[in-house]
């Protein structure tokens, strides 16, 4: 052997001595060596080093393995405490599954409502650039206030990408639409959207095919991986030939790109994007710095200041308008979906305050299921104070103990967990049905964590207060046999439950308010009969010669009336280019336009409070308008018929005042509207059904239309629908809500049940002997429950004011909207009371009528 | 009552053990082992089943001398006892035994 010989590894030696049993040591490591020294013999250092590594893992064997057992107090200790964990669950079987059943419901809904909040939180935010994309807004000043829209002037993106350095990338763009497509004579409607030459490099949707330069072509068009596959039923597509329609517009167009499907987590869904240079050039007509057709994004270099940009974009359109009454500003592109409300200018949430209700909604229900573990340790910690007088006599200290308690709820915590994952599993499909989202459970860095942290949250704030007071019973008194109780502790499991009813009753009168109001925006009168109206895009041969079908669709049976209609659900169009007599600049108004043939009125059996509407019977109606009544009070004309204004397209009269109606949703009060009659650009064709055949008369709607436009597609929608779509995300906020507080009640009953259980058994023996001196069961039942109806009641009186006014907030976003009637706050409380009664009440009845004898006679 | 069926594996060892004699330890073991059957084994699987046949009464150990090549570390060497060598060849004899039931070598 020379001196400088090769060594076995010595961390693979360090780790044999570590776990391997001491008498073995010499034995093992002298084995080991040799085999290496041999194995060194006839391969190379690495190998055998190797080898030795090899070596040492399978020497994981029991029998070589130390046995902690009788060294580590720490250890024991833990052992000791995971024993009697399994032991105590064991025992009070009833109690555990309360808890379990409790907590695990508890973190289900907190996963559900994790997984959901952190989706919404990243719609959007799949764009590389997302912190410095923004989207130019713009805010609009009148007499009302300020108006905030999206839209800006389409001129803004030349002058920005010329004149602003710091803007790295900017794009114009319009809203997603449903176009027509055509390849040969098939034709198809798909959602698409005009967009500039850099809109892919603002917004980076991964091409399949194609150069970054595919919306460079006037007549090129980006389509999706779906559409490519819808439309020829392949994904290798560049070069095709297809047809884009709209209004009577064609255009040959040709495939420059492919473009992955947009992806879930995008605000917006579009399946195809034509030039932005097409729609401006050829299609904007009102081409002005005062037309606010375009949307303007742009991403900044990383170290632009916002504030100056926005100052800069502004300035642009100041430099180019006159009166200076918009003001444009920026927002972040992402952080839209999620603020997307504006009040007068400032941003005023959106769907972030459901976000943030629903977190506050799981911290609530994991609160009510902790509550119960609290009450119910504390509550039967009788059973338990031998034990812990004994520990403590024999020397336990009381961190000691602590640290067993801690075990107990962090144990519990964990078990509560896996069910709630499972739970969760199950759930997530009904759930992803009723959000519109396609979670899923991954296990991904995040969730774990979350995961895991809600174990120990959960396991050492359910855990604390009894820890810490089963923990401080003095050892003496409870071996005496004296049942110690503090003061404070029947006090402070009722300030608990009260807590706890408290949340509750919130929550159910959240619902029932949610509920109402929702009820009121479905049936409420709107100024004109939604139901059963139909309509469809007039499309090819339509444009020229709607009369002819609409003709055969009013002798069609089942059908009613059939108009011209450019009625939408939601607005439209709106316009501010409307004068009139005593019009000051001050006076901006926008109207929302509809455009309408004859018969639209009385279609929609809308009210005409003053002169008529459009009708063949007085010649040519083309330079006719009509107002609702806001309108015209806003413009303050006094008897307004025969008056005439100017709109943007020329001299217009009054003919008629329409009774106020919803167009736009109950949120915003009703707002000017101008109907003008103009046949030729109206673009839907509506009808109304009559009820009860609807499927049929759809049928024959079809065959006429096909008869009319062979090859189009009949793409019928009703104007209810439409409506119901503008509240779905109350909708879904609704049913979600009834969903966990419907939990939440039933978390709190189960603690109840647990505790008027325990109180039951703690006063057999009282209930035994009152009934031998003549309690009726009556007296028994008042006995026991007039408590648990004090607390229920207290709770009432807290919750009420506060989920008054909870919902007056809510209900301050519509401006239509329910009273507040004092019995929905009251039923909410006699549900309380009632369920309260009942789970306490099956407890005290079974307690009421049993046999004195046999509770009395064992001792 | 103790285990007292012999394994294959065991079977091999304990006949490995009476092969060695002085040299039966752990490491010469493994490596005659794998010299003879041209099975790979640890020395941590021979080690441990060692062990077993030691609880089992088979063998019995005693720490023996050192040798440079260890670091100076002293082995452990087994030997068969008695009722390890009878159970050896009760296995034998009862192979043998079904051997000659078995017709087709029965001649053989």
């Amino acid at each position: 052997m020379s001196r400088s010989k090769p060594i076995p590894p010595k961390l693979a030696e360090r780790t044999l001595c570590w776990f391997l049993r001491h008498e073995l040591a010499e034995e093992v490591l002298g084995d080991l060596e040799e085999k290496f020294y041999h194995t060194l013999d006839t391969k190379t250092l690495t190998r055998a080093k190797l080898n030795y590594w090899y070596q040492v893992i399978h020497y994981l064997r029991p029998f070589a393995i130390k046995h902690n057992r009788s060294n580590s107090t720490l250890f024991t200790m833990y052992q000791h405490n995971f024993k009697l964990t399994y032991r105590n669950f064991l025992k009070h079987r009833s109690q555990f599954l309360i808890n379990l059943t409790g907590l695990s419901t508890g973190l289900a809904c907190v996963l559900l409502i994790y997984l959901w909040v952190t989706d919404e939180k990243q719609v959007d935010k799949f764009h590389q650039n997302h912190t410095r994309l923004y989207q130019v807004m713009s805010n609009h000043t009148d007499a009302s206030g300020i108006t905030t829209w999206k839209g800006v002037p389409g001129l803004l993106l030349e002058e920005i990408q010329s004149t602003i350095p710091e803007v790295e990338y900017a794009a114009a763009t319009t809203d997603a639409h449903e176009y027509t497509l055509s390849v040969d004579d098939s034709y198809f409607k798909a959602h698409g959207k005009f967009a500039s030459e850099n809109f892919l490099d603002v917004f980076t949707y991964p091409l399949i095919q194609g150069s970054k330069s595919v919306l460079s072509d006037k007549s090129g068009i980006v389509i999706s991986e779906s559409l490519a596959q819808r439309l020829f039923r392949t994904s290798d597509v560049v070069g095709k030939d297809m047809k884009w329609h709209f209004w009577g517009k064609e255009k040959l167009v040709q495939v420059t790109g492919v473009m992955k499907d947009v992806p879930e987590g995008a605000s917006e869904k579009f399946d195809f994007l034509m030039s932005w240079d097409y729609f401006h050039d050829d299609l904007i007509e009102y081409k002005n710095w005062y037309n606010y057709y375009g949307r303007v994004m742009v991403v900044l270099n990383s170290e632009a200041d916002e504030n100056a940009v926005e100052t800069k974009i502004d300035q642009i359109l100041k430099e180019n308008q006159e009166g200076g009454r918009v003001d444009l500003f920026l927002a972040n592109y992402s952080d839209r979906y999620l603020n997307s409300k504006y009040e007068n200018g400032i941003q005023a949430g959106g769907q972030i305050e459901y976000v943030r209700l629903f977190s506050i909604v799981a911290i609530f229900i994991l609160f009510i299921a902790c509550i119960n573990f609290i009450n119910l340790s504390t509550a039967k910690a009788s059973h338990r104070t031998k034990e812990i007088g004994v520990k403590k006599s024999m020397g336990a200290s009381k961190k000691s103990l602590i640290a067993q308690f801690f075990t107990e709820s962090v144990l519990l915590s964990l078990i509560a967990m896996l069910s709630a994952l499972f739970l969760v599993w199950l759930l997530l499909p009904q759930f992803n049905l009723i959000t519109q989202k396609s979670l899923t459970l991954s296990f991904n860095g995040p969730f774990i964590i979350t995961t895991i942290s809600l174990i120990v949250i959960v396991g050492i704030f359910a855990g604390s207060y009894p820890a810490l007071f089963l923990s401080s019973f003095d050892p003496i008194e409870i071996l005496k046999g004296k049942l110690v109780r503090k003061p404070g502790e029947i006090h402070g499991r009722k300030v608990l439950v009260i807590v706890q009813f408290t949340l509750s009753i919130i929550l159910i009168v959240a619902v029932g308010v949610v509920y109402k109001q929702m009820d009121f925006v479905k049936n409420k009168n709107l100024g004109y009969d939604k139901d059963n109206l139909v309509y469809f895009e007039r499309e090819g041969r339509l444009i020229e010669d709607s009369e002819s079908l609409l003709n055969e669709l009013r002798d069609a049976p089942g059908i009613s009336h059939a108009a011209l209609s450019g009625f939408m659900i939601g607005g439209g169009n709106s316009t501010g280019g409307v004068s009139w007599e005593g019009k000051t600049p001050e006076d901006q108004l926008q109207f929302w336009e509809i455009k309408s043939g004859h018969g639209l009125v009385e279609m929609m059996d809308m009210e005409i409070v003053k002169g008529r509407s459009f009708s063949s019977e007085f010649g040519s109606d083309s330079t006719s308008v009509l107002f609702n009544e806001t309108a015209i009070d806003a413009m303050g004309l006094e008897d307004p018929i025969g008056k005439t204004i100017q709109h943007y397209t020329g001299e217009k009269k009054i003919v008629g005042v329409v009774k106020d109606f919803n167009l736009i949703s109950l949120h915003t009060a009703v707002e000017p509207m101008i109907f003008l009659y103009n046949p030729e650009d109206t673009h839907f064709i509506m009808a109304k059904l009559n009820q009860g055949s609807e499927a049929a008369t759809l049928e024959h709607m079809e065959r006429l239309y096909k008869k009319f436009n062979a090859g189009y597609v009949f793409k019928p929608e009703f104007i209810d629908d439409d409506y119901q779509n503008l509240y779905t995300s109350e909708e879904r906020v609704g049913l979600l809500s009834s969903y966990f507080s419907g939990l939440a009640v039933l978390i709190s009953c189960l603690g109840l049940f647990g505790l008027a259980a325990f109180t039951v058994e703690r006063r057999t023996k009282e209930i035994g002997i009152r009934k031998v001196l003549g309690a009726g069961s009556l007296k028994i039942i008042y006995l026991l429950s007039h408590d648990f109806t004090k607390m229920v009641l207290v709770a009432i009186v807290i919750a009420l004011p506060i989920s008054f006014f909870i919902a007056r907030e809510w209900l301050k976003s519509f401006a239509f909207k329910i009273d507040l009637a004092w019995w929905l706050f009251a039923g909410a409380g006699m549900v309380a009371l009632l369920i309260a009664w009942l789970t306490v009440g099956i407890q005290t009845i079974k307690a009421a009528g049993a046999n004195p004898v046999k509770c009395l006679k064992d001792e | 009552m103790k285990e007292t069926r012999l394994g294959e594996f065991e079977e091999v060892l304990l006949l490995l053990v009476g092969i060695l004699g002085e040299e039966a330890y752990a490491f010469k073991i493994a490596e005659e082992f794998e010299g003879q059957t041209k099975r790979a084994v640890s020395i941590g699987a021979v080690h441990s089943t060692l062990n077993r046949l030691l609880e089992k009464g088979f063998l019995t150990s005693e720490m023996g001398s050192s040798s440079p090549e260890r670091g100076g570390r002293r082995k452990r060497i087994y030997t068969i006892t008695a009722h390890g060598s009878r159970i050896l060849s009760d296995s034998r004899d009862f192979k043998v035994s079904l051997w000659n039931q078995y017709p087709g070598f029965a001649n053989g």
